[in-house]
């Protein structure tokens, strides 16, 4: 009988237990899961190290009420500034709208009537007019400034004397930024590379022992059927090849689904993350790293399929 | 075809075989007789190559048991057909497949397997029940899917441990009707039974009397057939 023939036996007797690989494919999908979660982390942690590399970011808070055609000159200068990357500014106005914007969905209703009642203007419905808050505007007119920090100079005293300079301009009441923001995140991601191998040891030896003792379960279940076809000569390898096809499947199949799971994961790690003021924008892994998640828990399953199967 | 020279086996710490001589020519049907734990099974689990002796020499269908490696064992099988008092046939397989499997793994051709399953099947009268599931056939039945998996691979030696062990009278006869059958075409039987019954339906059959691990009745094949059905103890002929 043909390789071929034995690997479609071996897939077609996966049938006869349906139980035991259910549980074999839910499990190897959920450690492939771990390790497909484990892999985003670390793509999207190193992606955003790479894009703010170099760059010091600062938060600008003018005083509330200052003069905002001040404010507006102070902006156009700031985007004019050497070394600048980026400015988004937000008018009292603008932030005001923004968050009423990323309140409305979620409290069309009580919510916000009682946010209402609080400042003592009963009756209105925020969500349709906030212009009662117009010439009280609690909030102040902010800037959020990216600088590409000049490559002879050390970043952190070099931050340290943008942020007295933005300090000291007209109006501004606060300046955040945190200095070791970078320091931080470069040493995370060493870690973090640093504890890849060893995880990714561990994952495969998990998805081994997982695979390999369904396949051992399996093989108790039908020792009948071993001990039959060893008895009327069946070389080893008879034996061992719809085995370790059924293995291969389970890795190919535990190990796609994850990926479908992933996916779902990232579409509301994204749709929690993306909003102010985090921005973080979690992307999925780049094709070559869901296809060697796919390969290697393949092969993995694979060749435990064939270690459960020797004799 | 068989030549075992002084085999001893110890099994679970006491000597299942003790000194045992055996030689069986091709063509012979020799029954394996001797009383419950005498040693009959471990005997032919020997012949099989399950059981590695302790010590003698060894020699099946020119197969060195004594010195079997990886590859031999599947080659021994292939010459050598096991039937067992307890089937050991598929239950969830149909009476075909059950056939089948044994010219399977020899990489028999589809169309060369359907022919001979058929035949074998037709031969042993079990066409009705070709695509019935084994475990709803009845003991005889069973039996004699097994018979067919052994016959339909033409091996040079059949062994059959006790299979009409769990038969009544009229099935058990027409089994060995079968075997002696086969037995005329070539193919050499050692049949273990403790039965006298089976034995008086075989009295050109050659025996071998076993007790606790000890050959003691055993006339060198050239001696040619023993008509006595009742062992001489104490001692070879
Ligand atoms: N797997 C085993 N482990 C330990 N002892 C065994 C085993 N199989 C058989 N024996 C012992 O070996 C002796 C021979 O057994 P067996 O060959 O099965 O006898 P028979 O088939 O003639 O009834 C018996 O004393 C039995 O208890
Ligand atoms: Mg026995």
């Amino acid at each position: 009988m043909s390789t071929t023939k034995l690997f479609l036996r071996g897939v077609a007797d996966m049938r006869r237990f349906p139980l035991p690989q259910l549980c074999t494919l839910l499990t190897v999908c959920m450690v492939a899961l771990l390790a497909g979660t484990g892999l985003l982390i670390l793509h999207n942690v190193q992606s955003e190290v790479l894009r703010t590399q170099g760059q010091a970011r600062f938060q600008i808070y003018w005083k509330v009420g200052a003069d905002l055609t001040a404010v507006e000159a102070q902006w156009t200068d700031l985007k004019r500034a050497p070394g600048i990357a980026e400015v988004s500014t937000f008018t009292p106005r603008a932030a005001l709208s923004e968050l009423m914007r990323g309140l409305a969905p979620k409290n069309s209703g009580g919510g916000l009537a009682a946010s209402n009642g609080a400042n003592g203007t009963s009756g209105a419905s925020v969500g349709e007019d906030f212009a009662w808050l117009e010439g009280e505007n609690p909030l102040p007119a902010t800037a959020l400034v990216s600088f590409n920090i000049p490559p002879d100079e050390q970043p952190e005293p070099w931050m340290g004397r943008m942020y007295a300079r933005l300090k000291g301009l007209e109006g501004v009441e606060q300046v955040t930024y945190n200095p070791t923001q970078l320091t931080l995140a470069t040493g995370w991601i060493a870690l973090v590379q640093k504890a890849a191998w060893p995880a990714l040891g561990f994952f495969a030896l998990v998805v081994g022992l997982v695979v390999g003792n369904t396949l051992k379960l399996m093989m108790l279940a039908r020792r009948d059927e071993v001990e039959i076809l060893s008895l009327v000569g069946a070389r080893p390898w008879f034996i061992r090849a719809p085995l370790f096809a059924n293995g291969v499947v389970q890795g190919l199949c535990g190990s796609v689904l994850s990926l479908f799971c992933l996916k779902f994961l990232q579409t509301w790690l994204r749709s929690v993350l993306d909003v102010p003021p985090l921005f973080l924008k979690v992307e999925f892994l780049p094709l070559w790293q869901s296809v060697a998640l796919v390969l290697c828990t393949t092969c993995v399953a694979g060749l435990a399929s064939l270690i459960a199967a020797r004799k | 075809m068989v030549h075992l020279e002084h085999v001893n086996c110890i099994l679970g710490g006491a000597q299942a075989l003790k000194d045992v001589t055996l030689h069986v020519e091709r063509g012979e049907f020799v029954f394996l007789t001797g009383p419950s734990g005498a040693g009959k099974t471990t005997l032919l689990r020997v012949l099989y190559g399950d059981l590695k002796p302790k010590s003698g020499a060894a020699d099946v269908a020119g197969v060195d048991l004594m010195r079997l490696r990886g590859a031999q064992l599947p080659e021994l099988r292939r010459k050598v057909a096991v039937v067992f008092q307890d089937f050991k046939v598929l239950p969830e397989r149909t009476v075909f497949e059950n056939i089948a499997i044994a010219l399977e793994v020899r990489g028999v051709s589809s169309v060369s397997i359907d022919k001979r399953v058929r035949a074998v099947i037709r031969a042993l009268d079990l066409e009705e029940r070709s695509y019935a599931r084994c475990g709803e056939l009845s003991g005889g039945e069973q039996q004699r899917v097994a018979i067919a998996r052994s016959m339909v691979v033409n091996p040079e030696l059949i062994l059959a441990d006790e299979p009409t062990g769990n038969l009544d009278s009229d099935l058990s006869r027409h089994l060995i009707e079968l075997f002696k059958q086969f037995n005329t075409y070539g193919t050499t039987i050692i049949m273990a039974t403790h039965n006298r019954e089976v034995l008086s339906w075989a009295p050109e059959a050659r025996q071998v009397h076993l007790v606790r691990g000890v050959i003691t009745e055993a006339p060198p094949s050239a001696a040619g057939w023993v008509l006595d059905t009742k062992p001489i103890i104490g001692g070879r002929a």
